[in-house]
């Protein structure tokens, strides 16, 4: 075997630095030259004793999502990772404390919980930890050592992360923390290697592009200081506040400004006021956030501003469940708001798509003079991925205004005028020439209040047909088919995070012989009818799965194309099984 | 905000109209209040083309349509901070919002703070005739009790609010109170709220003579009194005083607070300078990119 595809599963409970040691170990591989795919799942509350796990997927191929099955598991806290034994495959290896403190009752221990076929290592994590760095808080990082000796990466990265991680604190801590480490790897290079699961070395820097690690949330924020977002107005929201934290450290240091505003409504507000301006003007929240600046989002499609909504859903309704994933404001980014207010939606499936859907989204929202949404989950905005940045600079257009054209003497500027693609030129304050009004009112050329019918109705039919052009604008992927072509048993069609679960099912499908394709939808409004007909018509079924209750995207595709589609919804509060897409796939295509 | 840094031009009041008729009441404080903006305006000699007015809805946000320059007519009580984030976009641009008690002080009250302890640079004129006029005759944040509206037919169940105190509580750095039927008071004190760097709060009394038949021209004549000379407008205390009215229950017109306080806008370049950032937010490369 010639690849290399590990899934190492870090839990402990909050305050065990597992999080740490998950951002330590996949940083650590990507230098290495690997791809990674990660993601943290950790409890709503800052403090106590809530669970948290940190998945690393580490590959030399192009993977699209985690596996449901972890090669190894590391246990930091026995009564948190008990429940996750199950988890590791057979041949794969468990990693907990060997040498628990205290009075341990009977089934409390993971020892006790190691299923038929599963490696144990105990390994005395907490006296190497005191005996390296005379404390046992070190446990994240000899677990990492551990990690790193089993499987044979090289500790080089490790130990310049952990010493780049603690230079602020000085040599004394660095060194420790590096004794910690090492203790760890001494333990892992001498202990048994686990079968068929060792790591192939790879070249570091791969030849094209630079690699980089990024978060969806750090991607979309690499995307927006490419576009060259002026400014930002936000307010804190689990899962979206990480966009608003990394663009006040980086938007200062290109001249742009960032607040952030008392509410989600004085955000979207803000951002409209700065947008009417001539800047490009965005902000980031969640679900509860979105119904907030849904009144809002209205007044940008009435009087035709460009702005533009990053909008990261967990679950809900309501408060709902802050930390878990879920892709259930689809309805919502679609249709909040008063009237018929079509707006621009879209929705990466990747890291790297919310790198481009980010940057695209100021072109089109400047292009098509309407509020974008690009639509996220907590697992996209959470989950981290090595990503290939193109070396030819950015790949976004820095001005997407229709021009203006020179005024004739006695001709007064209309910001509304009828125009062939209902563009119409945008002027913005400073010129004595097109001074004009705006409104949240219907309004006639001049943009004056009027709500005669046949205003109403050209106006309307101007909002909604100028965004049909979005469906093929230059150089965005509005919808695309993975898989086998021609005619198909089985096809998937999925939006968002999913896409990747899909994607990983199929191969899985394709391997059992099944004839079957995907299609990724990352524009959801306008609709891409035609291209989404074409794949249906190729196909015996259609599966749509999707991390909401009421199949939201199922019920956007059986309302619009009126066909009959397989609905797999689940609301699990993290990602869709793909053990789940591929049984259905099975089912649908006869294979039992 | 402050004008002094904008381009001057030479224009009379009557320039600043726009080709849009007014649509008040005859009868209407705000009339007044309109030629009072114009007047300042034409005094400052402000330049219409950098000019942004913002409002959100009400009778008095119909406002900007009058005047010529560039303008948002936005949502009920978001006029604020639609303006504060043009604003910042655009600190080259004058930025002036009109707006009533009912949008400024019940569906918008949670923005006032906001605006007023960042200092956000631009000026806030508030038409308060203690009455939903738009909705035909409902009552407001500042309705007296005694008011019987069609919603509290049997009167008020609460107390009216009085904002010069909350603005001054907030943090607005410029706080003047003025009266419609005094045109030439309020035409100085927006003058002196558009010269301020930073927010600037002009609360103006208005009568509606169609829905508020208790405060009347003849009320607010009783109920004003011009500020004594001498006060002192850097003394909090002593407009937290006036605010609270006399002991006759009078309502003081005239400049409360006046005092001079970093702007947003100059702390948030601050920042980038600190950070080595970009020498200056360059307003200029967005203005060119739609400029025809």
């Amino acid at each position: 075997m010639n690849s290399t595809d590990i899934q190492i599963a870090l839990c402990g409970s909050a305050g065990d630095g597992t999080i740490a040691a998950g951002d330590i170990l996949r940083n650590a591989v990507a230098a290495l030259g690997y791809r990674v795919i990660c993601f943290d799942v950790y409890p709503p509350e800052i403090r106590g004793f809530g669970k948290c796990i940190s998945r690393v997927r580490i590959t030399t191929e192009q993977t699209y999502a985690l596996k449901r099955q972890s090669d190894l598991l590391i246990s930091l806290d026995d009564s948190h990772a008990i429940p996750h034994a199950g988890e590791v495959r057979t041949d794969g290896a468990i990693i907990y404390e060997s040498k628990p403190v205290g009075h341990c009752p009977e089934g409390s221990h993971m020892s006790s919980h190691i299923l038929p076929g599963q490696i144990p290592y105990g390994i005395p994590l907490r006296e190497l930890a005191e005996k390296a760095t005379g404390g046992a808080r070190s446990r994240n990082l000899v677990v990492l050592g551990v990690i790193a000796g089993l499987l044979g990466f090289s500790p080089v990265p490790f130990q310049k992360i952990i010493e780049k991680k603690f230079a602020k604190q000085g040599p004394a801590v660095v060194s420790r923390n590096q004794a910690g480490f090492q203790s760890g790897y001494d333990v892992g290079v001498n202990t048994f290697k686990l079968d068929n699961v060792f790591c192939v070395p790879q070249e570091s820097n791969p030849a094209a592009g630079k690699v980089v690690m990024l978060s969806g949330n750090a991607a979309v924020v690499q995307g927006c200081m490419d576009a060259e977002l002026d400014t930002f107005f936000g307010y804190p929201i689990t899962p979206a506040t990480t966009i608003m934290e990394r663009l006040a450290t980086a938007m200062p240091k290109r001249g742009r400004r960032l607040l952030q505003t008392e509410d989600e409504i004085s955000a979207i507000a803000a951002t409209i006021g700065a947008g009417y301006t001539g800047a490009r003007s965005a902000t980031a929240t969640s679900g509860p956030g979105l119904a907030l600046m849904a009144e809002m989002l209205g007044l940008a499609t009435m009087a035709e501003i460009p702005c533009v909504i990053f909008v990261s859903q967990r679950g809900g309704p309501s408060t709902g469940m802050p930390t878990k994933t879920e892709q259930s404001d689809l309805n919502a980014a679609l249709y909040g708001s008063p009237g018929d207010s079509q707006r621009i939606v879209i929705a990466p499936t990747n890291v790297e798509g919310c790198y481009r859907c980010a940057g695209k989204a100021f072109e089109m929202s400047e292009q098509y003079q309407t509020p974008v949404i690009v639509l996220l989950d907590l697992y996209l905005s959470n989950r981290y991925e090595t990503v290939t940045l193109t070396e030819s600079g950015p790949p976004f257009t820095l001005n997407a205004n229709k021009p203006l054209r020179r005024l004739e003497a006695g001709e007064s500027y209309q910001r509304y005028a009828f125009t062939e693609d209902g563009v119409s030129p945008r002027a913005v304050p400073g010129d004595s020439g097109c001074m004009h009004v705006v409104t949240g009112l219907e309004h006639n050329t001049l943009g004056r209040p009027n709500d005669s019918e046949e205003i109403h109705t050209a106006m309307s039919r101007k909002r909604h047909d100028k965004l049909l052009a979005a469906l093929h604008h230059p150089d965005f992927t509005v919808t695309k088919r993975i898989g086998h072509s021609g005619r198909i048993k089985v096809g998937i069609l999925a939006w968002g995070s999913t896409f990747g679960e899909c994607l990983e099912a199929m191969f899985m499908a394709h391997a059992e012989g099944i004839s079957c394709a995907s299609m990724k939808v990352v524009m959801l409004s306008p609709f891409p009818v035609e291209a989404v007909t074409q794949f249906m018509d190729d196909c015996d079924q259609v599966l749509v799965p999707e991390v909401n209750y009421e199949g939201q995207f199922a019920q956007l595709l059986q309302g619009i194309l009126a066909r009959p589609v397989v609905r797999l919804s689940r609301v699990p509060g993290s990602p869709m099984p793909v053990e789940l897409i591929l049984s259905e796939i099975r089912r649908l295509a006869g294979v039992v | 905000m402050s004008v002094a840094a904008l381009h001057k031009v030479d224009l009379k009041p009557k320039d600043y109209k726009s080709e849009v008729s007014v649509v008040w009441c005859p009868g209407c404080g705000y009339h007044g209040i309109l030629n009072s903006i114009y007047r300042a305006l034409s005094e400052l000699g402000v330049d219409y083309a950098n000019l942004m007015a913002i409002s959100g809805i009400g009778c008095s946000s119909r406002t900007p349509y009058f005047i010529k320059s560039y303008k948002m007519h936005t949502l009920h009580g978001r006029a604020g901070p639609v303006a504060t984030g043009a604003q910042l976009a655009r600190p080259d641009l004058a930025v002036l919002v009109t707006g009533g008690d009912g949008d400024g002080f019940s569906i918008g009250g949670g923005h006032m703070p906001h605006m007023a302890r960042k200092n956000v640079n631009m000026t806030y004129v508030l038409y308060d005739n203690g009455i939903y006029g738009l909705t035909k005759g409902q009552y407001s944040p500042t309705s007296r009790p005694e008011l019987k509206a069609y919603t509290t037919p049997y009167g008020g169940p609460d107390e009216p609010m009085n904002p010069l105190l909350y603005m001054l509580t907030y943090g607005a750095t410029y706080v003047a109170q003025g009266f419609a039927g005094k045109p030439q008071i309020c035409a100085e004190l927006i003058k002196g709220a558009l010269e301020h760097k930073g927010f600037s709060y002009v609360n103006i009394f208005s009568q509606c003579p169609t829905f508020n038949n208790i405060d009347t021209v003849e009320y607010y004549r009783e109920l004003v009194r011009e500020i004594p000379e001498g006060h002192d407008v850097t003394s909090l205390g002593a407009a937290m005083e006036l605010a609270r009215r006399d002991a006759e229950g009078h309502a003081p017109i005239g400049l409360l607070y006046k005092v001079d306080r970093p702007t947003l806008d100059e702390r948030l370049h601050k920042i980038v300078e600190k950070v080595g950032g970009h020498p200056g937010y360059d307003v200029n490369k967005i203005i060119d990119l739609a400029r025809p």
